[in-house]
């Protein structure tokens, strides 16, 4: 008798005990549920800001930064004084300048490393300064010759570069060039007056085409940028799926 | 006019060049009391680099970005700062515009005041020339409704 009382409230006290396991186990199920439930929608809060808002600020402070450290830059040459009250009103101008034109300068740039632009830039300008020594010595050959061979003609190409930015830094240098002068930009298509046949094939040979595509990383460049931009993103997917 | 230029060469470069003509127009007026130029050279520059967006974006966003009513608001406060300055030199005993007078209130010896007044006043002046040069012209080319 008091042998069947023990092993009964044994197993009572093993159900008890069960029970309760069970229920902590639950518990713990949905805490965990919940932290991942909270975790998910984070992500998930993070992407969507990711595409649209946060990207927008990111660079409109990348904006206002950027234009604001070359106003300085420009200030402090065009000032010459150093002194503390002077830097302090350079500051303020320069910000305020930076608050009304911020979206003017970086107009249509791309999301890319500008300090890559700016490095090609610097490297195209004594290869333009060359190419303007060798076309002079042309223009000039023609212009002394008794013959005067020339054959002006407008000759009309097609650009493969995409932002106005590019557009405007090869009409200039075609401008720049003795021979050719750019007349009109209408809708990616360039009209150029050639002077004679040799500088209207060089033009047409796309030479400065290309570097100037180097320059902005457009055209064939475009491919891989594009692909690195969205690396990071691609990335944050996949952590989320697996 | 009032319509935007379609012309890609003349609105990039003016774009590109608008935050460094608005700068140069900052530094003539505030080196007026140190070098050539002063308040209505630079508010003329400055208003300048605004006329120049109204030609090559239009009016319809130059407005967005620097409205009609904050130039008129400008207009005023340059007037303002001027006669303030002005009048405050009256109150302190001296003349109009007697900016040794200012160092009554500014911890600082008169000839450094008559400075710092004269810069207040290159400010006031280039604030309310800016202002109505900018007025005048969105007023023309409007027909002024």
């Amino acid at each position: 008798m008091e042998v069947t009382l023990l092993v009964h409230a044994t197993d009572q006290a093993f159900e008890i005990i069960e029970n309760a396991r069970r229920q902590a186990v639950e518990l713990l199920n949905s805490t965990v549920g919940l932290a991942a439930e909270e975790q998910r929608w984070l992500e998930e809060k993070r992407i969507r800001a990711l595409f649209t808002g946060a990207q927008a600020v990111k660079t409109r402070r990348l904006n206002f930064l950027g234009t604001f450290f070359i106003l300085f830059f420009v200030w402090c040459i065009l000032s010459g004084h150093f002194d503390a009250f002077h830097l302090s009103l350079g500051v303020i101008c320069c910000g305020l300048v930076a608050h009304m034109s911020h979206d003017l300068l970086f107009a249509n740039v791309r999301f890319v490393d500008m300090r890559t632009i700016a490095k090609r830039f610097i490297a195209y300008i004594p290869w333009l300064l060359g190419q303007i020594i060798l076309a002079n010595i042309h223009v000039a050959g023609l212009a002394l010759n008794p013959k005067m061979p020339i054959d002006p003609k407008i000759i009309r190409f097609k650009t493969k570069l995409e932002s106005d930015v590019s557009w405007v830094t090869l009409a200039n240098s075609i401008t720049l060039t003795p021979g050719t002068i750019t007349v009109d930009i209408k809708e990616g298509e360039f009209f150029v007056h050639a002077l004679s046949k040799k500088v209207a094939r060089d033009l047409l040979s796309g030479e400065m085409e290309d570097r100037v595509a180097h320059i902005y990383m457009e055209a064939d460049h475009i491919y891989i940028q594009d692909v690195l931009d969205m690396a990071h993103i691609y990335g944050l997917f996949r952590g989320i799926g697996g | 006019m009032t319509r935007a230029t379609d012309d890609v060469i003349i609105k990039t470069v003016s774009r590109i060049f608008t935050p460094f003509i608005q700068i140069f127009a900052l530094y003539v007026i505030m080196h007026g009391h140190h070098s050539p130029g002063g308040g209505f050279q630079g508010g003329v520059i400055l208003g300048a680099s605004f006329i120049l967006l109204v030609i090559t974006q239009g009016l319809d966003r130059t407005r967005r970005r620097f409205s009609q009513k904050l130039g008129t608001i400008f207009c005023s406060v340059g007037l303002l700062i001027y006669s303030g300055i002005g009048i405050l030199c009256l109150i302190l005993g001296g003349n109009y515009l007697d900016y040794g007078k200012l160092n009554k209130i500014l911890p600082v010896i008169a000839a450094e005041a008559r400075s710092l007044g004269i810069l207040g006043i290159e400010i006031g002046v280039g604030i309310g020339v800016m202002a109505v040069m900018y007025s005048i012209f969105s007023d023309i080319v409007t027909g002024g409704e």
